[in-house]
């Protein structure tokens, strides 16, 4: 800035010109991040160099290094204005004809990535004031050494805007924190009080199993948590099925970032229960049920329902059905006439039942050709209500047992059970035949991978050996093929 | 509501045994075994990866800060059986 008064106004013209060349710099500056020390060179170099010009126009400048010395080391002078311990400064400002042009100390202070976006109004006032040249180090130099100041007298909003992203990082990450903590006590009450309603003494599923919680029986704790928002309830110990497994999926209550994304897309809490039959106990039932749009996806990307069933278009005849937004898919109207049977109908599914307890209930998915490790599953999918709601799906729990000893007991008929059959072993032999594809198709691909690999090792060799090789082998066949022509001949 | 329980319960066990427990057939739950490479994907993990080293190139303070965020939300959204196949000490840096 003292250089700066220094010059005199009739070299306007050129100062103008430093102005427009230093804007650009920064500018690229700004932009590249990177190699601000080449930058720095260059733009010394060029202020140098027009130094020089300077010489050359008037006489009674002042000497040469101190310009030089503004263009490369500009950060003392501002220091002395804003502060004065600024410690990492090497150059002070006493003396400051003495320190050389080195692009080094401009360079610690400019740690530009530190403060960017802060709007600092004093570095736009020097930005004037200053040699253009001096313009593009210096305001990251300001706030270099502003920042670095320890100094009392700054004011808290000025620390504020300085801090922002730190402040906010860290305000959201302690919101974070107490947010799982809540969110994690809010996920575990709903699942208690699911167990308390369900599993405990004398309710439904200690009345239907003899085994509860995934202990041995003694003294384990029903639920098992397997994580901040997946509880899992498992029970054994009941005829026609090896098991059943309750999955609670709830939201992520505990986290806040998927807390932000359910306000655009609402998810609610679920509950799956999977029954694994007993092989000898389930016939060959394939059935579905859900509202009709899901049915239709179940249709298409569940494969078993896929190959075997397909949504059912109308009731069967004469017969009560359930509810219009629900669709059944099935592999038979036979089996699904069965399946869904008044008390079930008059419990969930039919139309006024539907009405009261629709909104717990997503979907049912019975099948004995499941594509997994059990085959023979039955599974139920319903929404979980809140933890003081928990006795309106009571229903619905209820039809857990009761499809288990449905399914269990149940026989197709003869004409029914000969089309399943039939379609079983057109599937089983169609699976059979597409592994087998596979099994070839890979010793095909190994096969040609050698036959690669062989060739690649024949490149390998010399051209020399190559040709060595080749004549030997036309040599072999030109034996080979010379005797049969013998043989003919004779 | 707890005519319903028994109607769904009982309901079902109408053919002579009025018990549908069987201790005998009980088997212990054994859970699914589980390889490192069917985990469900961690987003929140890889995003704080990639935002770490986009704050260590770039430089940026914010890329940093919003890597820590993400970091947060996969150590909290961690399952239980994935403590011992994951590694938490590289996880603050």
């Amino acid at each position: 800035m003292a250089t700066a008064s220094s010059i005199r106004p009739p070299r306007a013209a050129l100062v103008l010109l430093l102005l427009a060349l230093s804007f650009s710099l920064t500018l690229a500056a700004h932009f590249e991040g990177f190699g601000s020390d080449d930058l720095h060179s260059a733009h010394a170099d060029a202020a140098s160099a027009d130094d020089e010009d300077d010489e050359g126009l008037d006489v009674e400048l002042p000497p040469p290094p101190r310009i030089s010395l503004s263009t490369s080391t500009p950060s003392p002078p501002v220091t002395t204005t804003t502060t004065t311990t600024s410690a990492p400064n090497p150059n002070p400002d006493p003396n400051p004809t003495l320190t050389p042009p080195n692009p080094t100390p401009t360079l610690d202070l400019w740690d530009e990535d530190e403060f960017e976006g802060i709007p600092v109004p004093e570095a736009a006032s020097s930005d004037e004031s200053s040699t253009p040249a001096e313009a593009a180090p210096s305001d990251p130099a300001a706030d270099a050494a502003a920042e670095a100041a320890p100094a009392p007298p700054r004011r808290p909003a000025e620390l504020l805007r300085a801090y922002t992203v730190e402040i906010a990082c860290v305000s959201f990450l302690i919101c974070f924190l107490l947010n799982y903590f809540t969110g994690k006590r809010q996920n575990e009450a709903i699942a208690l009080a699911w167990a308390t309603r369900f599993a405990t003494r004398d309710s439904i599923f200690d009345k239907n199993f003899s085994l509860l919680g995934t202990g041995d029986g003694k003294d384990t704790p029903l639920l098992m948590k397997e994580g901040q928002d997946v509880f899992k309830f498992y029970a054994s110990g009941r005829r026609y099925c090896q098991g059943m497994l309750a999955t609670m999926e709830m939201r992520a209550r505990h986290d806040l970032l998927s807390k932000l994304v359910e306000l655009v897309f609402p998810r609610k809490d679920t509950i799956t229960f999977e029954v694994v039959m007993n092989e000898e106990a389930m016939d060959h039932v394939m059935l579905a049920v859900a509202r009709k749009k899901a049915a239709k996806t179940m249709q298409k990307e569940e494969r078993d329902l896929q190959k075997f069933a397909g949504v059912l278009t109308s009731a069967p005849a004469g017969r009560r059905w359930v509810a219009d937004e629900l669709a059944v898919v099935a592999e038979s109207k036979e089996v699904a006439g069965d399946m869904i049977t008044e008390a079930v109908l008059d419990q969930v599914l039919g139309d006024k039942a539907f009405e009261k307890f629709g909104k717990w209930f997503i979907s049912l998915h019975f099948s004995d050709q499941l594509a997994g490790s059990y085959k023979k599953v039955l599974s139920f999918k319903f929404v979980l209500p809140d933890a003081s709601n928990m006795a309106e799906m009571t229903r619905l729990v209820a039809l857990v047992p009761y499809y288990i000893d449905l399914v269990g007991r149940y026989k197709l008929s003869n004409h029914a059970r000969s089309k399943t059959e039939a379609a079983r072993t057109k599937a089983s032999q169609e699976a059979f035949r597409e592994q087998q594809g596979l099994r070839q198709e890979a010793l095909q691909r190994k096969k040609a991978e050698k036959k690669k690999l062989m060739e690649e090792a024949e490149a390998k060799l010399s051209a020399e050996a190559l040709r060595k090789k080749e004549e030997k082998e036309r040599a072999r066949q030109m034996k080979k093929s010379m005797p049969k022509v013998k043989m003919l001949r004779s | 509501m707890k005519e319903a329980t028994s109607s769904g319960g009982g309901g079902g066990g109408g053919a002579g045994v009025n018990d549908p427990r069987q201790p005998s057939t009980a088997r212990q739950y054994t859970p699914p075994k589980l390889s490192p490479q069917d985990l469900p994907i961690d987003y929140a993990g890889f995003l704080a990866v990639v935002f770490g080293v986009l704050g260590v190139m770039l430089r940026y303070k914010v890329c940093s800060w919003i890597a820590i965020i993400f970091c947060a939300q996969s150590l909290v959204n961690m399952k239980n059986f994935e403590n011992d196949l994951k590694q938490l000490s590289m996880a603050f840096m």
